[in-house]
């Protein structure tokens, strides 16, 4: 098994729920496990930093356009509907993502390097990729899919 | 009033830590650093009293940022705050000169925490 799959469902889901509230929301409660059944996340953006060490693995943060705003006019202490700008959008999820992934790599027995975060309304090539685990999640009862890959 | 220089290339993460500080009572003077490279310039020319900075950046790391400080006899006191606080980079920020590292996510308290005995 790769190094990166030591996560399970229970660790990424808790890592998640710790960065929303202390970053997103300043409480807890509003990231949940997702109860809904299968997610359908209309106008995917994703979200994602890769870590090289002996091995290599990714956590991918996935949601939809909208909800990608919220979570930038949460980020920034913007209100309701304000206008998100493509770069405030592209810089707020991806450090969503870069804070999940850091927190997750501290978790780590070896450490190495976090990329940068890397945001596109296209899923990363995952050629030869293996998901280890996924954890689907609601941020105020809209989609956030959470995986983690051995690349 | 202390003068502050934070680094990090999000500025939504920019903007969290200068309204985390305010919300923990540090009302400083900040300049804004999009990475390492910016925030050597501006600590070199304005000659703050504490660097925040964040540890990934593009163009000059965080560390590369604190031990071209040191490198260069400048001992402005300087913390990371960063998404990756494991032990091993705790040990490898201290050895560089760093006082602390915070890491993300962080609340009011985990600035107080640290910044309190740097103020005292």
């Amino acid at each position: 098994m790769s190094a990166i799959g030591i996560f399970d469902s229970v660790q990424l889901t808790a890592i998640a729920e710790e960065v929303f509230a202390a970053m997103v929301d300043g409480e807890p409660g509003h990231l949940q496990p997702w109860w809904d059944g299968p997610v359908a996340v209309a106008e995917p953006v994703h979200a994602w930093v890769d870590l090289h060490a002996s091995y290599k693995g990714r956590v991918l943060l996935t949601t939809d356009a909208a909800t990608a705003d919220d979570l930038a006019r949460a980020l920034l202490g913007m209100g309701d509907g304000e206008p998100v700008s493509e770069a405030d959008l592209i810089d707020a999820f991806g450090e969503v993502a870069n804070v999940v992934g850091g927190n997750l790599k501290a978790l780590l027995p070896e450490q190495g390097r976090l990329t940068m975060p890397v945001v596109s309304w296209q899923p990363p090539a995952h050629e030869g990729a293996t998901q280890l685990d996924e954890v689907l999640l609601a941020w105020r009862g809209r989609p956030l899919v959470i995986s983690v890959w051995n690349l | 009033m202390l003068r502050v220089v934070i680094a990090d290339d999000s500025r939504v993460m920019r903007q969290i830590v200068i309204r985390t500080l305010r919300q923990a009572g540090y009302d400083w003077q900040i300049t804004e650093a999009a990475d390492g490279a910016i925030a050597l310039e501006v600590v070199t020319a304005e000659k703050p009293d504490l660097v925040l900075s964040d540890w990934n950046m593009p163009n000059m790391t965080g560390i590369e940022l604190l031990r071209a400080l040191r490198n260069g006899g400048d001992d402005v006191p300087f913390g990371f705050v960063t998404s990756e606080g494991s032990p091993a980079m705790r040990d490898e920020a201290a050895a560089a000169g760093a006082l602390f590292l915070v890491a993300k996510p962080f609340s009011a308290e985990s600035f107080r925490d640290v910044l309190e005995p740097v103020l005292a």
